[in-house]
């Protein structure tokens, strides 16, 4: 039987190694593999003036409904990716949008969204990146300013200054020992101020919205989210070879090392007690 | 001359005598994994949280057939680093729930950790949670004597640096339960492995 010979092309070959390289890539990497199918966590702020309660639609479908001025969902799941973002007064449906925006959303991100503006010309989506991870045993605080007309605003607790931003922008974020707190949010440009009474708890983010209008309806005012802070993965792993355990008793290699000296010591003590 | 074979025999006792010693030791380590996971479940007070009416109770324990444990959990909370704790009565054989979270059949994302190995690299309660696969089951025990079942999602691998603190701590689109432990190379100067493991799972 005649066997018949095949020559591969460079085309073919470089395709195989490809594959190959793929299948390879697939079984070695899973950390990327992960990376790319990790969804984003995105939550929403109602802060438009211009729009009274509404409805929010993602890629078309309804994701909020009846959604109020002032209001906050929480942290949803959402596919990493370009989404498309309309937002129509309630019951209106989809196709009478008065805000349609394509938010770029990154894959594991945690994210506040914010529909801000006063008038049609302006209403657009303000997104801020989170981090909601957790300082041990202390309180998080960050303050969103989204007055339009209150320009610049520091954010003063207890009459000490912590932090300011201004229109659209979010302070960085604050960490504050747990207990009573008396935040004031000062707009030197209107010369009116914001003012919340709350108590911190440990490990919790607490996120101050400052929306609506100083001189306008619906009035300035704060509303405020709180989240559990998130801690860090734990160290499970042990030190594959310690000197001592971290309970002050010898391992098993530093066990099986000890008895090895004893061995030794103890063969060349009977070697000598035999030898005289 | 006559002395030289006694020598040898006394010589070779010894080494068999010393070698038995350190068998029965290896033999005494391991045997402590086993009768620990064949007690009771260890009951941990809640110390911190409240059963909820008509609600899952404190999960005690946790069993996961194709990986063979069968652990008390204890209640953990955040350690000195921000990082999640991990038990700490039994800290090679319980594994710990984390007691700020939801628990085990609440919506939202519980999460109890265990360790992978002890130092000098011998088995701890999930030194096998990688062999997980998606389909696989996971039982919780709660203090209301229910069985609560979750079944494998999936199966991934992080960073510390990288992980989605939020998709393994703040899901609450539904009732999850995320196990973790350590994985990758284990790092002298940060006393750490390089990787974290993350099986996801999701109440059946």
């Amino acid at each position: 039987m005649k066997m018949k010979k095949t020559r591969r092309s460079p085309g073919g070959l470089a395709l195989l190694l490809c594959g190959m390289f793929a299948l390879t890539s697939f079984f070695l990497f899973p950390a990327s593999r992960a990376q790319a199918a990790t969804p984003a966590f995105v939550r929403i702020i109602h802060a438009s003036p211009f729009v009274a309660t509404a409805d929010v639609f993602v890629d078309g479908s309804p994701f909020l409904t009846s959604f109020a001025f002032g209001a906050i969902a929480g942290y949803s799941p959402v596919p990493p990716g370009s989404h498309k973002v309309q937002i129509a007064l309630a019951g209106k449906g989809v196709s009478s949008a008065a805000l349609t925006e394509t938010l770029a959303i990154q894959p594991g991100g945690v994210y506040t969204v914010a529909a801000i503006g006063t008038k049609p010309t302006n209403l657009t989506l303000k997104v801020f990146v989170d981090s909601n991870l957790a300082t041990n045993g202390m309180s998080k605080v960050r303050v969103y300013q989204l007055v339009p007309d209150g320009g610049w605003m520091d954010v003063m607790d207890n009459g000490k200054w912590m932090a300011g931003a201004a229109y659209q922008n979010a302070t960085g974020y604050l960490t504050l020992s747990p207990g009573s707190a008396a935040f004031n949010l000062n707009s030197a440009s209107m010369n009116r101020s914001l003012s919340l009474a709350t108590t911190l708890q440990a490990n919790i983010v607490t996120s101050i919205f400052a929306v609506g209008m100083f001189n306008g309806e619906p009035k300035a005012e704060i509303v405020t989210a709180q989240t559990a802070a998130l801690p860090g993965l734990p160290q499970t792993g042990s030190d594959p070879a310690p000197i001592l355990s971290s309970g002050g008793q010898l391992s098993t290699p530093w066990l099986l090392l000890a008895l090895a000296l004893v061995i030794v010591g103890g063969t060349l003590f009977t070697r000598r007690l035999f030898a005289h | 001359m006559v002395r030289q074979p006694v020598f040898r025999q006394l010589q070779f006792a010894f080494a068999l005598l010393a070698f038995c010693c350190c068998l029965i030791g290896c033999d005494a380590q391991a045997s402590v994994v086993g009768q620990a996971h064949a007690d009771g479940p260890a009951i941990f007070p809640p110390a911190s949280v409240t059963p909820t009416p008509g609600g899952p109770g404190i999960p005690l324990r946790l069993l996961i057939p194709a990986i063979g444990v069968n652990a008390p959990i204890e209640q953990v909370g955040i350690d000195s680093n921000g990082d999640l704790g991990t038990p700490s009565a039994s800290p090679w054989t319980d594994t710990g729930w984390y007691v700020n979270g939801p628990r085990p059949g609440e919506k939202g994302s519980a999460v109890i950790d265990g360790h992978l190995n002890r130092p000098g690299n011998t088995p701890a309660v999930f030194w096998r949670l990688y062999e997980l696969r998606a389909g696989d089951e996971a039982d919780v025990i709660d203090s209301n004597g229910k069985k609560l079942r979750f079944r494998v999602t999936d199966v991934e691998y992080y960073t510390p640096q990288n992980a989605p603190y939020q998709l393994i701590f703040g899901n609450n689109s539904g009732k999850y339960l995320n196990l973790i432990t350590c994985a990758g190379d284990w790092i002298p100067s940060q006393h750490q492995t390089t990787q974290r493991l993350v099986v996801y799972t999701r109440l059946i």
